[in-house]
């Protein structure tokens, strides 16, 4: 199951980070997060010529810890979106349909006229629909 | 789930931001009313580019953000392609779009107002107002370009080239390196 998503800006700066577990490890997971910002920006930096991956927006799995995998977007504004599960078996097509909505969502959120560019994202509608996108990330991969 | 507006109400709307802006607001001051209007532009090209960059790849180098700016960008907002595109290949791009949606009911009317001014210098001020006019209407549109290439990671600054007005606008991007 999904554990934790983070939206963070073009310039490392938290937009937005909510986690799904009610275990009291926040701060674990807001390390997590922050540990994958570095991976994020190795891979930008030393794209893998080998593959089509160059410019891709998907960036696949960052790292695996020892009970988590870690999976990174990248949009063509910069903003990164991270999202840790602890799905033992996850489908990579999963990840890609659950970021394309959550970046859907993003978009929405940012359009309104009252968010400030740069600052957390505080819409409730946001946080209502990203619970939904969570909760129907774990229903389909259970199919 | 998108809802849609007429483009008259949108034609209307800048219109009247324009006016309202150089009228009401900031009668005295033009200049303040031209960064105002852009800034309003910068915010909604930085909102509109997250919007329409959402399925594609990243783009690798400028001269790409750019072309997604001509193409992509203009077609979802005006319908229409930038119809020119010129470099000078040291960061300086001309924009130019030669039926600018926004210009193409524009008329420019000789004011009664200018009676008591002799004939010679009637006819120069009537020209440069036209052109300061028209020019008022094309700070939103740079504030557009503007904010969406600053949220693509690319910081610069966008004027106008007035000497075609208002038969097409050309819109002068210099990137700041």
């Amino acid at each position: 199951m999904i554990v934790c998503i983070a939206v963070v800006g073009h310039q490392n700066n938290p937009l937005y980070l909510q986690s799904f577990t009610e275990a009291d490890d926040a701060l674990k997971l807001h390390h997590i997060v922050h540990c994958s910002l570095d991976v994020i920006d190795e891979r930008v930096n030393n794209p893998k010529k080998t593959g089509s991956t160059l410019n891709e927006t998907y960036l696949g799995l960052l790292y695996p810890t020892e009970n988590y995998k870690v999976y990174g977007y990248l949009t063509n504004t910069k903003v990164k979106f991270i999202l840790v599960t602890t799905h033992l078996d996850v489908r990579d097509a999963d990840v890609r349909n659950f970021f394309r909505r959550f970046h859907s969502a993003y978009v929405d959120a940012v359009s309104n006229p009252f968010h400030v560019p740069g600052k957390k994202i505080t819409s409730q509608t946001f946080a209502e629909r990203v619970s939904t996108i969570v909760k129907s990330f774990g229903l389909s991969s259970a199919v | 789930m998108g809802r849609e507006v007429s483009e008259s109400c949108v034609d209307n709307l800048m219109i009247e931001m324009v006016s309202a802006y150089c009228n009401r607001f900031y009668s005295t001051k033009p200049e303040l009313a031209a960064r105002r209007i852009e800034a309003i532009g910068y915010q909604v090209g930085h909102q509109l580019s997250e919007r329409y960059t959402m399925e594609r790849p990243r783009f690798s180098d400028h001269l790409e953000a750019i072309k997604f700016i001509c193409k992509d960008f203009w077609a979802e907002l005006f319908k229409k392609q930038i119809d020119n595109l010129k470099t000078n290949h040291r960061g300086t791009f001309v924009l130019q779009d030669n039926r600018f949606q926004w210009l193409t009911r524009m008329s420019i009317d000789p004011s009664p107002a200018n009676a008591d001014l002799s004939q010679d210098s009637s006819g120069e001020t009537a020209e440069n107002r036209a052109v300061q006019i028209t020019s008022m209407h094309l700070y939103f549109p740079c504030g557009i370009i503007r904010g969406a290439l600053s949220n693509l990671g690319i910081p610069c600054a966008v004027s106008v080239d007035t000497s075609n007005l208002p038969a097409s606008g050309s819109f002068v991007v210099r990137i700041k390196a």
